[in-house]
């Protein structure tokens, strides 16, 4: 399934290899990388197997087009808005419902672990137990499971009772809310 | 195990391969293998999405055979366009050798009517 002889070229390279002969092999190389987490998103909005297969041969034919366009800078990203985007349209085709569409300009830039951050490491642990404190006592309990204990969803599923949907979405919201505290918190120090 | 709260700040853009997203899927891993790919599915909406897809196929088996084909067809798709350059290139050069010995024929005819004429 992997390309073999590529794995050691980035994304980036080989779009900048594309952009320089304009041999489609390279995308044909780049978009096999994700050929399953195409095949995944596509499923979860479409809800069917056959037209998450589709509409993954679609998101390629896209991309190959669009690229041939213009210049792509974080290509993850914008891949899996071009996913998104056909997606959101097919469901508007299929039962008219108005889709969002996203655009070039709301592509996040990918995002990097926050090095300041992780340098104040004590008083930032500080800041976390205590915000950790301060989450519903579900969340709280997966989050601690998860990152404290290093289980997995199926374990926190089993020591829980909760299912792996509701596990992962604890996580998921958890994550953020402590996220949110400590900012809070930080704000707050800045303040005083 | 405090140390470990640093996770929750992190953000961990390391990919996750195919390989091992399937043997996930398939529920193949051991558990600290699994905890590692949910880390990273936790935050990565891309791979989180594509992970809540997966799991709604029914044969979770058959994904790496479903990807097999798609690649297939991608590579159809992006080889037919560099073959058909490539043929394009060749009837492009040979117009182009057709025209240069027509040219070439056409001076050669020209010379030796001017120079039967000239004789006569």
């Amino acid at each position: 399934m992997t390309t073999g002889k590529y794995d050691h070229i980035t994304d980036q390279e080989l779009l900048e290899k594309f952009y320089a002969d304009r041999n489609n092999e390279w995308l044909g190389i780049l978009l096999q990388r994700y050929t399953l987490l195409l095949l995944g998103v596509c499923m979860k909005y479409l809800k069917n197997e056959e037209e998450a297969k589709d509409g993954v041969q679609q998101v390629f034919l896209k991309a190959i087009q669009e690229l041939q366009k213009y210049k792509v800078e974080y290509f993850k990203s914008w891949l899996y808005m071009v996913a998104k985007n056909h997606c959101l349209m097919k469901l508007r085709d299929k039962h008219g419902k108005i889709a969002t569409e996203l655009n070039n300009e709301t592509i996040p830039a990918p995002e990097e672990t926050d090095k300041k951050k992780l340098q104040q490491t004590d008083h930032t642990l500080d800041l976390m137990e205590s915000s950790l404190q301060e989450l519903n006592t579900e969340q709280q309990q997966c989050v601690t499971l998860f990152y404290l204990q290093k289980k997995s969803y199926s374990e926190i599923s089993e020591a829980t009772g909760f299912s792996m949907m509701q596990v992962k979405s604890y996580i998921q919201n958890g994550k953020r809310n402590l996220k949110i505290l400590i900012e809070k918190k930080l704000k707050e120090e800045m303040n005083q | 195990m405090r140390e470990n709260l640093k996770d929750i700040l992190s953000h961990l853009t390391t990919d996750i391969d195919q390989e091992t997203l399937l043997l996930y899927l398939q529920d193949k891993l051991p558990e600290d293998k699994k905890h590692e790919v949910e880390k990273k599915l936790v935050d990565s909406e891309f791979a989180g999405d594509a992970m809540e897809g997966l799991q709604q196929f029914s044969d979770k088996h058959q994904l790496s055979y479903t990807v097999e084909m798609l690649n297939r067809d991608l590579k159809k798709k992006t080889e037919k366009k560099k073959q058909r350059r490539q043929k394009l290139v060749l009837k492009d050069q040979s117009w182009l050798y057709l025209a240069i010995f027509i040219l070439l024929l056409l001076i050669v005819i020209s010379y030796l009517i001017i120079h039967r004429m000239l004789q006569s």
